[in-house]
């Protein structure tokens, strides 16, 4: 049950009327919010809601012994046990595989014979999601940054809340659960802001991507062999403006949806294509990434504390593991690795003496600007062919030209502009035009919903591909 | 010091915010019925969903009657054909 479906549509109407129907009752409303977000999750494969309520189980069982405040013996061990338990949990439906893989490929490369056998098991939908949102809670309990909860349902409702389950925003434990202890005001939210962040999300999702990816990238990193070099450059700009498209989509309606329910989550995007360098890029994309990997990654490895060469390393080490988190796969390995060392590039330029003196000028925003941009793009061919075969039959076509003739489709260059324009358009439009809306009638807002929606289902393709971010 | 401006009842209330969605939803299950039918009919092997589709097999019908889903379809097309999408 993926947003812009019927199926989905009809089943926030339901959860909406239920949610706000109970909402003097929060007890009462938190367990109907748990049986949909288990439902929601049961839609794919309800054997492993089992897994849901397992992952929830645990963090609470961990939390009520790592407290900070509970001054109890071993804690950080249980701490390592909950974590490392979470991590078997995510490393056996989704990494066994490609190790037993790797194992199996070096052993030949020896001529052994290793008598391991693939588990061929379904990977869950969401299981990284899970996974993050499990380790955010316990550590955040051991930190002493939130008290554990004494509520499971609490807990529960916290790793597996329906808006965020499937594809983020990662919601940390500490912005969420407090959240639970109180019924919620509607007076809060914006609902003008909230309609246009869920319209908008539709629009960028059914329009731009799924446009970009039907008609142009997916034919072409099918077979890149079948086009010109001009038509391979630019589907990897096209890409680019299909995965911010795809994936910036689903988390406003992420925010949206949870915004209309009650709940506040935090910005996932903040127009990443705009960014002066790398360290930039990573403050505006998956920004709730960012910085789960910065506290419970980078800087329990030791951050930028113990000189240059140790913060070197460890950037390495959270844009590999950050990179690997999305796939078993060497291509994503790759991408963390380039984004890494970029990182560390960037990190010494913007303290060097040479940025202090012409680091900072137009001219040399408009150089930064380009150069991470474009370095943006060429680590998503990695992000985004199947092997690194196909990264090298990709670049070498760029190489060649392939001999064949430009077909890139007229729509590909307005799509683009559009997805470029999301990137200018001052960051203070919607909430103004939110406002706007908050105080016209019932009637006012309806129209404009539904002209907007109009025009959406006039615009958006036949055809649609799935959510990219929806694998991992 | 200014009295803090009160929101109007559209922006505090969830019941106001519901009848919005519902009106959205509703106008465009008009506007665009086929797809409504046709999620009904693909889930209604066992005929419990026999009610629904019939109603909105009326609305469908309401809907052609009035022209809505003709030109609604009608402009698909004709972006599709505006934009060079021959699949649509």
């Amino acid at each position: 049950m993926l947003f812009p479906t019927i199926d989905f549509g009809l089943f926030f109407a339901f959860s909406f009327l239920l949610v706000w129907g109970l909402n003097p009752h929060n007890t009462a409303k938190k367990l109907v919010l748990l049986a949909l977000s288990l439902a929601f999750y049961a839609s794919w494969n309800w054997r492993f809601t089992l897994l849901l309520l397992a992952s929830g189980a645990i963090s609470y069982l961990v939390g009520l012994y790592v407290d900070a405040s509970a001054q109890r013996p071993f804690r950080r061990v249980a701490l390592g046990l909950g974590v490392a338990l979470d991590l078997a949990i995510l490393g056996y439906f989704k990494y066994l595989d490609f190790f037993i893989a790797q194992a199996l490929n070096l052993a030949h490369m020896f001529g052994l014979d290793l008598p391991l056998g693939f588990v061929n098991v379904t990977l869950p939908v969401a299981i990284s999601f899970l996974t993050f949102h499990a380790i955010s809670y316990v550590v955040d309990v051991y930190r002493g940054r939130l008290a554990a909860s004494r509520s499971p349902l609490d807990v529960v409702l916290y790793v597996s809340f329906f808006p965020h389950l499937v594809a983020g925003p990662i919601v940390r434990a500490h912005e969420f659960l407090p959240q639970l202890a109180s019924p919620r005001r509607a007076g809060d939210f914006s609902f003008g802001e909230n309609m246009l962040l869920i319209l908008g999300g539709l629009f960028k999702k059914m329009v731009i991507a799924n446009y970009l990816a039907v008609r142009f990238v997916d034919p072409v990193f099918t077979d890149p062999s079948q086009f010109s070099r001009f038509d391979l450059i630019m589907a990897v700009y096209a890409y680019a403006i299909q995965i911010y498209a795809d994936f910036s989509a689903y988390t406003d309606i992420a925010i949206g949806v949870a915004a209309l329910l009650g709940y506040r989550f935090p910005q996932n995007f903040n127009q990443p294509y705009r960014a002066l360098g790398i360290g930039d890029f990573w403050r505006r994309w998956h920004m709730t990434l960012s910085r789960w990997l910065r506290d419970y990654l980078y800087i329990p490895l030791g951050g930028n504390r113990y000189g240059a060469l140790a913060t070197a390393r460890n950037l390495m080490l959270t844009m590999v593991l950050g990179g690997l988190w999305h796939g078993a796969n060497w291509t994503f390995l790759i991408w963390g690795a380039l984004h890494g060392s970029a990182l560390v590039v960037d990190h010494a330029w913007r303290r060097s003496a040479a940025f202090a003196r012409w680091g900072q000028g137009p001219v040399a925003r408009v150089v930064d600007w380009a150069l991470t941009f474009n370095f943006v793009c060429l680590a998503w061919l990695f992000f985004r062919a199947p092997s690194l075969d196909a990264v090298g039959q990709f670049l070498s076509g760029v190489w060649t030209d392939n001999g064949a003739a430009s077909t890139m489709p007229a729509v590909v260059l307005p799509l683009i502009a559009c997805g470029a324009l999301t990137q200018i358009a001052p960051a203070r439009a919607r909430a103004a035009i939110g406002v706007v809306l908050d105080n016209r009638g019932a009637l006012a807002q309806a129209a404009f919903g539904f002209v907007l929606l109009y025009a959406i289902v006039v615009m958006a393709p036949a055809a649609s591909a799935p959510f990219i971010y929806f694998q991992f | 010091m200014a009295e803090p401006r009160a929101k109007p009842p559209s922006s505090t209330s969830p019941w106001a915010w519901l009848r919005v969605l519902f009106a959205v939803l509703a106008l465009s299950v008009f506007a665009f019925p086929g797809g409504m039918v046709d999620w009904l009919d693909e889930r209604n092997a066992s005929g419990w969903l026999s009610a629904p589709l019939a109603f909105a097999r009326g609305v469908d019908a309401a809907s052609a009657a009035v022209g809505v889903k003709g030109a609604g379809e009608a402009l698909r097309r004709w972006f599709a054909a505006a934009i060079g999408d021959a699949d649509a």
